[in-house]
């Protein structure tokens, strides 16, 4: 599967001519963050004007399940925790569609439920806590060359979803009402975007673990709206703040022997502290 | 009326709406004809928002919503613009005037970049409703009549057949309000569209309305505005001590003319 990649091995190298990156695990995570982290920030724009923040929390805690049930059924983990993570998704939007709870209600429920039940199987399966760490924490340094290559399908998915559907959920989340006015079928599309993060999550767990994946769509997103007044800004500033958390989390995670997960999630937010610092000499405080 | 004779009626047969266990809305029945402004008066909690919803599609009723469109003017659905009563936008959304525009004006995704056609398209509705000064400010940070004004611009540029205003001057300073109803009165005489507008301001019902529907939870009364807002009707719905700028029976008389009224 490897032989996919030389080339994009290559144009690293060419890139980014420095010692951290030398090695071909190295290589690897460098390509899964560029991937991930910018496909997490672009999502995460719409879902923060959204107001989704918590719900893509509860994706990510239920790849947890997802994961104790492809143990507990051998199959790979990874595609339990993907469909599971997609059924959770679809699952808390009908029930919020259907009651009229509010989501935060909704997710609630949905979250502590998906967690006990996780819970659950991994107590009467003894075996199977110890390989739920690489899942807890993300494991950037052991990714495959497949799984690069499902990261770079599904940054290509995340891309054309975002090109065909990004106006009509922005206006989505502006306000529902006027919005269905102008012709957009709101619960399609609440439907669809809830599937798209639901992938997003799963795939970037693989890279900063369950407990940090929200922080991957929600700082970047944080971020630009400390600083940008537009929609094109915040968009790229968001882009831009997940690259640059990525790589220098890499980098740092290398030279420093920590998590690269964390370390990527922490240079974010250090990101977030100094738009939000830029924010308030700017005197906008409202 | 025009001497062609409307070229469009919302026919409202036998609405009613429930939610949560009980009817918010039952058995109304209503025409609101082309070019004609009505008013949906009635105290808070009587149904106003909801019926308007209902116009829209965007709540279930029983009953029937007709759109019955004269054979010269064509076929097909029709555009419905709507203003929502208030927006508890997001003070600090990364969203300018014209990025709200773009959004619903042009194909490709915002973050690309905006079109020089929604652009145009933006300034000229804009400045047609004359607020073209706001078209790079941010939405979260216009006041209530600002967005407002910007919402009407947005709803008007699709060419509706039908506009629903919810509470049009509701969090409008009084400056604001009175462009907003001249501009109002200016457009709908240019484009003849029928206007519902839910109010519960007299001042506006009376000024621009030619016909008014009294709602509340069912249909009370409705007419003429001239006949059915009486200086007598008037002292009945809120007390003796009212005149015309009395803000709705929020002062604990409820909706009197059931009596009279019918």
């Amino acid at each position: 599967m490897d032989h996919f990649l030389t080339p994009a091995y290559a144009l690293l190298d060419f890139l980014l001519p420095l010692s951290f990156a030398e090695p071909e695990f190295m290589k690897r995570a460098i390509l899964a963050v560029l991937l991930v982290a910018p496909a997490a920030a672009a999502v995460g724009v719409p879902l923060v004007q959204f107001r989704m923040a918590f719900f893509s929390d509860a994706i990510g805690h239920s790849a947890f399940t997802g994961v104790a049930l492809g143990l507990l059924l051998g199959i790979h983990p990874l595609l339990t925790m993907v469909a599971f993570g997609l059924f959770v998704a679809w699952a808390i939007t009908r029930v919020k569609g259907r009651t009229g709870l509010s989501p935060d209600t909704v997710i609630g429920v949905f979250f502590s439920t998906v967690i006990a039940l996780g819970i659950a199987i991994i107590s009467a399966q003894k075996g199977l806590t110890r390989n739920l760490q690489a899942y807890l924490y993300g494991d950037l340094l052991a990714i495959s060359g497949a799984e690069i290559l499902w990261m770079a399908a599904l940054c290509l998915a995340v891309a054309v979803y975002l090109f065909f559907a990004f106006n009509r959920i922005l206006l989505l989340g502006v306000h529902e009402g006027f919005a269905r006015s102008l012709g957009i079928r709101g619960r399609a599309l609440e439907i669809s975007f809830s599937l798209v993060v639901a992938l997003v999550v799963t795939t970037a767990i693989r890279a900063v673990g369950i407990l940090l994946v929200t922080a991957l769509l929600v700082i970047p997103a944080a971020s630009a709206r400390n600083v940008a007044r537009g929609s094109v800004s915040a968009f790229w500033t968001a882009i831009a703040v997940s690259l640059a958390s990525g790589i220098a989390g890499i980098a740092a995670s290398y030279h420093l022997d920590t998590a690269t997960g964390a370390t990527i999630v922490l240079f974010a937010a250090a990101l977030f502290a100094l738009t939000a610092i830029i924010r308030l000499a700017r005197g906008d405080t409202t | 009326m025009s001497p062609h004779g409307p070229s469009h009626t919302l026919e409202i047969r036998n609405l009613s709406v429930r939610a949560g266990g009980r009817e918010i809305l039952s058995n109304i029945d209503a025409d609101i004809r082309c070019g004609e402004v009505t008013a949906l008066i009635g105290p808070n909690g009587a149904g106003k928002t909801t019926l308007l919803l209902a116009i829209l599609g965007l709540v279930p009723f029983s009953g029937e919503i007709r759109f019955c469109r004269a054979e010269e003017h064509g076929q097909g659905t029709p555009r419905i613009g709507y203003v929502p009563q208030r927006i508890d936008l997001d003070r600090n959304a990364p969203m300018t005037v014209l990025d709200f525009f773009a959004l619903s004006s042009q194909k490709y995704p915002v973050f690309l970049g905006r079109s020089r056609k929604s652009r145009a398209e933006a300034e000229a509705s804009l400045g047609k409703g004359g607020v073209g000064h706001l078209i790079d400010r941010q939405l979260g940070k216009l006041s209530g009549g600002e967005l407002q004004r910007v919402l009407l611009a947005l709803a008007l540029r699709g060419d509706p057949d039908i506009l629903l205003l919810d509470e049009p001057v509701s969090g409008a300073d009084v400056s604001g309000e009175e462009l907003f109803c001249d501009f109002l009165d200016q457009v709908h005489q240019e484009s003849r569209f029928s206007l519902l507008l839910a109010s519960h301001d007299l001042s506006v019902v009376t000024r621009h309305a030619g016909r008014v529907i009294c709602l509340n939870r069912s249909i009370v009364c409705q007419g003429a505005t001239t006949e059915v807002l009486t200086p007598e009707t008037l002292s009945a719905m809120y007390g003796s001590g009212a005149h015309l700028f009395s803000h709705g029976p929020a002062d604990g008389h409820g909706h009197l003319h059931g009596g009279e009224g019918n």
